[in-house]
């Protein structure tokens, strides 16, 4: 069961740091974040991998990003 | 009453804060390319000079201007008419509505520090100084600034004027110094 950060109508960088955050504090080995612009996306995706991980896929939903990644 | 002439002020060199805005002046440009080649310019021949925001007075030239000594005047601007970049418009910093604006914006999210130039922020980790968000811009090159430059601390990543060719990756490198600065206050 994968954890879900809500990041949309969040400006850069908030998407970035509540995922960092949620990465240092809560030990999830499996995250959700849905963001709802492409420089999000990316930043996030950028963050996380620089964290060591895994970026699974990312799913457009009607202008909102879902990013799916896990720890490895 | 020796003693309590250890507390006197000391006269100010400059005159005192309220002259010494008379010390400074603003050149206004065109455009913010003109901005920073004048900068480029006028740093290398050994002037301290300062990119600020224009102040509320000034409604000509573009976003940015720049804030010199204003005793250097005559030999600055004939320094950038031979660079081919003469300034618009000059004025004396007379008074509060001539007070140019600063372009730094700083937000500290208690274990981050973000730093704004203009269009461009970067935000770094406050315990180790790593970078771990470049946003901003819209220019092309400010995905590969951030692909080089996220990830690694302050000084260890490369200066964005270094890797940058655009307007983002100028506001970047003043972001980037303003942050280092920042930092070091921090330590």
């Amino acid at each position: 069961m994968s954890k879900t950060l809500d990041a949309r109508g969040l400006s850069c960088p908030q998407p970035v740091l509540i995922t960092l955050d949620e990465i240092k504090s809560a030990g999830e080995k499996d995250l959700l974040i849905i963001v709802d612009n492409e420089a999000s996306k990316e930043n996030v995706s950028r963050a996380l991998t620089n964290q060591g991980w895994t970026v699974d896929g990312v799913e457009e939903d009607g202008g909102d990003y879902r990013i799916r990644a896990k720890k490895g | 009453m020796g003693f309590l002439n250890l507390f006197k002020r000391s006269p100010d060199k400059n005159g005192g804060r309220g002259n010494q805005s008379t010390d400074r002046g603003i050149m206004v440009f065109d455009s913010t390319s003109e901005v920073i080649r004048a900068e480029t310019v006028i740093r290398e021949n050994g002037w301290t000079v300062r990119v600020m925001g224009p102040p509320p007075e000034i409604r000509t030239g573009c976003d940015l201007v720049i804030e010199f000594p204003l005793i250097e005047h005559l030999n600055i601007r004939r320094l950038l008419e031979d660079a081919g970049v003469p300034p618009l418009q000059t004025v004396p910093v007379t008074g509060p509505l001539l007070e140019p604006v600063d372009i730094f914006f700083t937000k500290d999210f208690g274990a981050f520090l973000m730093v704004r130039a203009a269009n461009m922020k970067i935000t770094i980790d406050k315990q180790s100084s790593v970078i771990v968000n470049i946003s901003g811009g819209g220019c092309p090159d400010v995905p590969f600034l951030a692909m080089e430059m996220v990830g690694k601390k302050l000084g260890d990543a490369p200066r964005p004027c270094s890797i940058g060719h655009t307007l983002c990756g100028y506001a970047l490198d003043l972001a980037y110094d303003e942050i280092q600065r920042q930092y070091q206050c921090l330590r």
